[in-house]
């Protein structure tokens, strides 16, 4: 699943995907930590024929709802609180060009100064993995370093 | 002064305030405009005298002016400014290009020499951020595609304008030409300087900005936002530009905490800012212009929406999305306004106070009330 972000300068960021049911959903997450979810057209994909305003509580007890974890907006939280230091879950996508190959083929610490601490692979974690680790389709790595050095290792595993 | 009087003209004036933003909240309409024509009716042998609060209107409307731009300022991170500024590049010149030209044009005809012709093109350029943005909110508009666009020439045009302002304000201090070239100049690099920022350094600012207790916070704000607009105007570069700047380089939770804090100060004094505007034109005066600036509008809206259809289809959109994205771009409002009180009181051509007031009320409402329908 290929998920979009787009930044919205003064609002905040979206993040949309389409489903496999042929509809484009997305979620709006404003600056203050409240989030929109966005329902698009069925006809009309540039635009929405729904959006829902949700409180920050609401949009946490939704995702409790929906049988997600909690542990990604504790990520979030601590983000916040250590300004300088980002902490981010990538994913690798099928069509990752990292997907199959190790740690050390993306020359990640070697380029963007960020490592990866941690890698989960179906419920499984991986902690601390070394440069020949070798990365699978749907794994998460759990990277961390400056803000611009984990953008950097972003884009190296999401392609 | 007597302050039982003043408070009464005060007291009132907000009621009326009060009454007619309530009105334009049921409409679904921004409420500037509804103030800037308040401020018509208001003054002397108007509806309510405003002589013995006019002191404090005076200044009101500066803190109302300061307000706005911190506000706009904190709205926008420096890494939102840059990316906007790497993306789109042609759109927004065209943007530029095809949204001034009417008002030099019609400055010009209208024989307000180079620099009123100037302020004017600034006046028809700049779209209304403030109404824009709501008005995306309102309809529900925040997750169509051709939003992040109209979000970026909003970034783009308020970039302009402080740029554009500390040339405008020097220029109007009598300053020779020269003198206007090399403050636009220092302008410009300490505004890029802003964006160019670090992230690290603005966060610096912040946390030696910020306080445990809102109040505090507040004080802190309001001293840095004043003292650095006091110092830009004492260089004849508009305090407005200040109050812009400072904004921009808060940021994190600082920047989030100052906007909740400040957003009620803005509210009021900016409502104050745009009657005391009003109160500089006369009703009759504004009978008399209204044909002009009704063409005026015509042209803006139309120009508006031709920069804001070719942009959004360039990036993509349908042509539907791109409709949506036009007219969603052609309300007009607070920067024109701050534009045209600072060109006033740097003693342009006078006839600039009701040709902005019909301007911004023609394109703030009509806009608006065009991008309902719109679909």
């Amino acid at each position: 699943m290929e998920i979009f972000e787009t930044p919205l300068p003064g609002i905040g960021v979206r993040y949309d995907f389409d489903s496999e049911a042929g509809r484009r959903i997305g979620v709006l997450v404003h600056r203050d930590g409240r989030r929109d979810i966005l329902v698009y057209c069925e006809d009309d994909t540039d635009s929405c024929s729904e959006t829902l305003r949700l409180s920050t509580a609401e949009a946490a007890s939704l995702v409790e709802l929906l049988g997600g974890t909690k542990i990604t907006e504790r990520l979030s939280d601590l983000r916040h609180e250590v300004q300088g230091l980002s902490i981010e879950w990538i994913n690798v996508e099928p069509t990752s060009p990292l997907a199959g190959r190790t740690i050390g083929d993306g020359r990640i610490r070697t380029e963007t100064g960020a490592s990866v601490v941690a890698v989960l692979r179906d419920g499984e974690s991986f902690p601390g993995p070394g440069p020949d680790f070798r990365f699978s389709t749907n794994d998460t790595a759990l990277v961390t370093g400056s803000v611009e050095g984990v953008a950097k290792a972003r884009r190296i595993i999401s392609g | 002064m007597r302050i039982d009087i003043a408070l009464l003209e005060l007291g009132a004036m907000m009621i009326v305030l009060a009454t007619l933003g309530r009105i334009a909240y049921r409409l679904g309409l921004p409420a500037v405009p509804f103030y800037l024509v308040a401020g018509l009716f208001f003054g002397n042998g108007g509806l309510i005298p405003v002589e013995e609060a006019v002191a404090f209107v005076d200044i009101g409307a500066s803190l109302g002016v300061i307000f706005l731009l911190f506000m706009l300022g904190l709205e926008y991170t420096p890494t939102e400014l840059r990316q906007s500024l790497a993306t789109n590049r042609l759109s927004h010149v065209i943007d530029i290009v095809l949204n001034a030209t009417p008002g030099v044009v019609v400055g010009l005809l209208l024989g307000w020499g180079p620099l009123g012709a100037t302020i004017l093109a600034g006046i028809t350029y700049v779209s209304s951020s403030g109404v824009i943005a709501k008005l995306l909110v309102d309809l529900g508009r925040l997750g169509n595609r051709e939003t992040p666009g109209i979000l970026s020439t909003l970034v783009i045009e308020d970039l302009v304008m402080a740029v554009f302002l500390p040339v405008v304000a020097v220029l109007l201090a009598g300053d020779s030409a020269v003198a206007g070239v090399v403050s636009g100049l220092v302008a410009l690099s300490i505004v890029l300087a802003v964006i160019a920022l670090p992230a690290r350094a603005g966060q610096r600012a912040s946390r030696f900005v910020d306080a445990e207790s809102g109040e505090v916070l507040l004080i802190s704000l309001l001293g840095i936002a004043l003292l650095v607009a006091g110092i830009a105007e004492y260089f004849h570069v508009s305090y407005a530009i200040g109050a812009f700047l400072v904004g921009i380089v808060l940021s994190g939770q600082v920047a989030e905490r100052a906007r909740e804090l400040l957003e009620p100060l803005r509210d009021s004094f900016a409502a104050i800012f745009f009657v005391s505007f009003g109160l500089t034109v006369d009703p009759a005066s504004l009978v008399e212009f209204l044909p002009i600036a009704l063409l005026l509008a015509l042209i803006g809206g139309a120009s508006k929406f031709g920069s804001g259809y070719w942009s959004a289809r360039r990036s993509g959109s349908s042509s539907k999305g791109a409709r949506r994205a036009g007219v969603t771009l052609i309300p007009r409002g607070e920067f024109s306004i701050v534009l045209a009180g600072i060109a006033i009181a740097g003693g342009v051509n006078a006839d600039l106070g009701p040709i902005t007031v019909a301007y911004v009320l023609i394109l703030a409402v009509g806009g608006s009330v065009l991008a309902r329908f719109v679909a």
